[in-house]
């Protein structure tokens, strides 16, 4: 019996082929999806599709009926999205059959995004999959490659190291107070200062369940240039604001303590912290230095129980976990070519069979 | 290999903790955790069967706890360690507790059987009558030695401590680092410890002062100097750390070097004073 081909396609586009600004004019805006996918299944021989629309990729998977429509899907985005066909060379990609699958499961492993070993693409792919499967868009055969996807996703995070040690700002932070007080759920964070560090490791250690968080600044709602007010960002998670001239004398209050102004002065010294350890002896102090100049004596690191940590440290910590990633991906591809060619055999041993 | 010679079980017991060790340190830069922390706890809980069945054929042997000479004496530090170390287990999950005690069981479980000398037979002396002359003097000298193991725990707990703090002072994060407990929970973990330790090590101290004082010639004044100074050192790192005065660093520095101090006693307190004989009281050779 011969072996029948799926039609199984894909076309797309992300940050490895399109600047910001190309994949700004590529993307999908949420409002337009549903006329979309109205357009994409009024193409003929298309016989499942999905949509994969993120600020980093927009991507097309489908499945041709007879034949495969990939030319027509090729221009039916073309004139949906104004784009010329010089464009659509430059910054798109497209593959057929066992390559689709390969893709798909770099995509979700996280090999083939920006930042390698990322989690957040695997919600992403899982949403755009019940997006279509809620449209009755996805068959036997999208179904079928989506849920490997899935899994294959699982696999390689648990059984390489693509996913080890966090690479973003806030994570690595939590990742360090996770080393030195167990759970972040037991932190309670200080932030002084509103910068764009501070509300990256807000939203980091909030997302983890930390126990309270407050914000503290210079400029409360006296100063009309202050683009970002202590108080707003304390607000905008849940915290609580304290007054700049008490913060001193609470620090023994807090676990985790975090500097982000650019008033290029010292805002916390050793005799500041001496005092504060001597409040609550044997407590462990995570302090982060993220401005520059500094605002925190380097001396306090001297301290038994003080951890003192700038922004030099924290990026080099992020470098070397994005270096001992990128050393996984090789590894990682050829392990996720061979479960392709695997899946992409019984896909079509299955389609081949009489049914 | 003969499985019912006691020599024979604690060279299994120290090749299966050693296997143990290196099978949890498989997780670090393998992926396989689960599998290999299973298999981690699996070999160490063998190398603990293997390790007690010894202890019991020595201990039919000698017609006691086997407390001996050096070689008994570790082997039964080493097994109380293990044992503590599968009890804290159930209470609360410290990562890499397990192999790092694994670790220290096969070192010096192997040192110990190394040397023949630290093993004399000396219940083959003409007109041996058992290792202790009363059940008192055994369970002093068996608690006391547990509370070694307990204390080498806390040891150990304090080299992981000091690993994970070097690491997060020096900013660099190893494999094992990153994997260690945090320095939240080894500062709890020895606090637990040192509580745990220094109530065995009281006990003992109290049942051997009840037969002490029955007939108080038997023992050298070596021997009691040493125990009571070990004891008091304990007592007094336990009221510094539990009033707040020393902690982290020192307090984790501390806990090895009394352990060392601990471990190089027993040189001292084990070989029986010239009076022993004479006392139906006192052990014909007390370990602790």
């Amino acid at each position: 019996m011969p072996a029948k081909d799926p039609n199984l396609f894909m076309l797309g586009s992300s940050h490895k082929f399109a600047s910001l600004v190309e994949r700004e004019m590529i993307s999908l805006p949420a409002e337009k999806i549903e006329s979309f996918y109205e357009g994409l299944t009024s193409i003929s021989s298309m016989r499942e599709c999905l949509l994969l629309n993120t600020c980093n990729r927009t991507e097309i998977y489908g499945v041709g009926n007879g034949a495969c429509p990939l030319d027509e899907v090729r221009k039916y985005l073309s004139d949906f999205r104004n784009l010329d066909s010089g464009f659509m060379d430059r910054h798109f990609y497209q593959h057929k059959g066992e390559a689709v699958v390969r893709h798909l499961f770099e995509v979700t492993s996280g090999i083939d995004s920006q930042m390698v070993g990322e989690t957040e693409i695997l919600g992403q792919v899982k949403k755009a999959y019940e997006d279509a499967r809620t449209r009755k868009l996805s068959g036997k055969i999208l179904n079928r490659l989506f849920q490997k996807g899935f899994q294959t996703a699982k696999w390689t995070r648990t059984n390489t190291g693509i996913s080890r040690g966090q690479v973003n700002l806030g994570n690595v932070l939590s990742d360090l107070a996770k080393r030195i007080f167990g759970k972040v759920e037991n932190c309670r964070l200080l932030i002084v200062g509103a910068g764009d560090v501070a509300e990256s490791t807000m939203q980091s250690f909030k997302s983890r369940g930390c126990l309270e968080v407050t914000v503290t600044g210079r400029t409360f709602d006296w100063c009309p240039l202050s683009r970002r007010k202590p108080d707003e960002l304390a607000e905008k998670f849940g915290g609580f604001a304290m007054a700049y001239e008490s913060f001193q004398d609470s620090l023994h209050l807090f676990d985790v303590i975090l500097t982000s102004t650019s008033s290029g002065k010292i805002m916390i010294t050793l005799d500041d912290i001496k005092r504060a350890v001597k409040k609550s002896p044997g407590k462990p102090l995570f302090l982060i230095d993220a401005s520059v100049p500094r605002n925190i004596e380097d001396e306090v690191s001297r301290i038994d129980s003080v951890f003192l940590y700038n922004m030099d440290d924290v990026s080099a910590i992020a470098n070397e976990n994005l270096r001992m990633r990128m050393t996984e991906v090789e590894r990682c591809r050829g392990a996720l070519a061979g479960r392709a060619a695997r899946l992409w055999e019984q896909m079509i041993r299955q389609l081949s069979l009489p049914s | 290999m003969n499985l019912e010679e006691s020599r024979d079980l604690f060279w299994i017991a120290s090749i299966l903790y050693g296997t143990g060790l290196a099978c949890g340190f498989a997780f670090v830069w393998k992926s396989s955790k689960k599998a290999s922390a299973l298999a981690s706890l699996l070999l160490i809980i063998a190398g603990f069967v293997a390790h007690t069945k010894g202890l019991a054929l020595r201990g039919e042997l000698v017609k006691g706890c086997p407390l001996g000479n050096g070689m008994e004496s570790i082997q039964f530090i080493l097994w109380s360690l293990v044992l503590g170390y599968l009890i804290i287990r159930l209470l609360f999950r410290l990562n890499l507790l397990g192999s790092f005690s694994a670790g220290l069981a096969c070192l010096g479980g192997v040192t110990s059987l190394a040397f023949p000398s630290l093993d004399t037979p000396y219940w083959e002396k003409e007109g041996y009558d058992g290792i202790f002359s009363n059940h008192w003097v055994e369970l002093h000298a068996s608690v006391a030695i547990f509370s070694y193991g307990i204390f080498g725990l806390l040891a150990i707990v304090s080299s992981m401590y000091l690993l994970q703090r070097k690491s997060l002072q020096t900013k660099r994060a190893g494999a094992v680092a990153r994997l260690l407990p945090s320095i939240q929970q080894l500062e709890t973990a020895g606090s637990r410890l040192l509580l745990i330790g220094s109530v065995f090590l009281t006990c003992s101290i109290v049942v051997g002062a009840l037969d002490w004082s029955r007939a108080p010639d038997a023992l050298s004044a070596t021997k009691v100097g040493l125990t009571i100074g070990l004891w008091l050192a304990y007592c007094i790192l336990w009221l510094l750390h539990f009033s707040k005065r020393l902690f982290g660093q020192k307090f984790a520095k501390v806990c090895i070097v009394l352990f060392f101090i601990a471990i190089c006693s027993l040189g001292f307190v084990r070989s029986s004073p010239a009076t022993v004989a004479e006392s139906s009281l006192t052990p014909t050779n007390d370990a602790s």
